[in-house]
């Protein structure tokens, strides 16, 4: 059945077609918030949260814009409040600095290639690490924009950030996460 | 201008920018003429890309109980 119908089925009541919609996306929920947080309980919680504010506002639901870029809206924020509380990100001062981002002496082949990471946890480790060092705005960017692959101007919607804004954290998340890999997976 | 010159290092800025887009101002044109011939902004650009890449196959299986516990939270089971 189309989203579009099945949406207004379950503004009108229909618990069928609201098991339908939930079905559909719990996976990319799911995946996403564990993308952010890294950790299977917080995802499953900020799932439960994300379809919990779907249902209370399905009626809110104009199909203005997609229902898959309203939930990465709900998500995203459930996403930034959990990270927000923690005080590790209040100063992301190196972050503003895109010069220092980019670093051309150490430019080699990497020892592992993307396909091996499902059979790789001590790559896993390093991934987890890595992004975990990211503050909050430049992860969901960084998420969105690369690893969902949503455009620069859905992305600055869901964010609330400008294009440019979206360009910027997308750019220095980037640079800060190859460098941060390229430290664990050089050739020695 | 297909004759302007780029230091690799703005041609790795201009990687961490725009990779995805799709530009044809004379500045890219003479940043993708620079990429072609350069060893080390082309193993630059493919660590980007497999950071990416990294991160888009690194994914989780939603297991049962969470997908149980979800619907009944909900008030969705069947």
């Amino acid at each position: 059945m189309e989203e579009e119908i099945l949406i207004k089925l379950a503004q009108s009541g229909d618990r069928k077609a609201l098991s339908e919609i939930v079905k559909k996306y719990e996976k990319t929920i799911y995946n996403f918030a564990f993308k952010i947080c890294r950790n299977r309980e917080r995802a499953e919680h900020t799932m439960q949260e994300t379809f919990l504010s779907m249902i209370k506002s399905l009626d809110q639901f104009t199909g203005k814009s997609k229902l898959s870029t309203w939930l990465y809206t709900v998500v995203s924020n459930h996403c930034l409040m959990l990270m927000r509380a923690n005080k590790k990100f209040e100063n992301s001062a190196s972050f503003d600095d895109d010069e220092a981002l980019i670093d051309e002496k150490s430019i080699t082949d990497w020892s592992v290639s993307p396909d091996k990471i499902m059979e790789n946890s001590e790559l896993k480790e390093i991934l987890d690490t890595a992004i975990n060092e990211l503050p909050p705005d430049y992860k969901i960017v960084f998420m969105l924009r690369d690893v969902e692959g949503l455009s620069t101007e859905e992305t600055g919607e869901i964010t609330n950030l400008s294009v440019a804004a979206v360009k910027s954290r997308l750019h220095r998340a980037r640079a800060f996460l190859r460098n941060k890999l390229n430290g664990a997976l050089r050739y020695a | 201008m297909l004759n302007e010159k780029v230091s690799c290092h703005e041609v790795m800025n201009h990687i961490c920018d725009n990779l995805g887009e799709d530009l044809n101002s004379p500045r890219c044109v003479a940043i993708k003429e620079h990429l072609d011939n350069c060893d080390s902004c082309q193993k630059y650009f493919k660590s980007v890309e497999d950071t990416i890449q990294f991160y888009k196959l690194y994914n989780v299986e939603l297991p049962s109980e969470s997908h149980k516990s979800l619907m009944k939270k909900l008030g969705l089971e069947e």
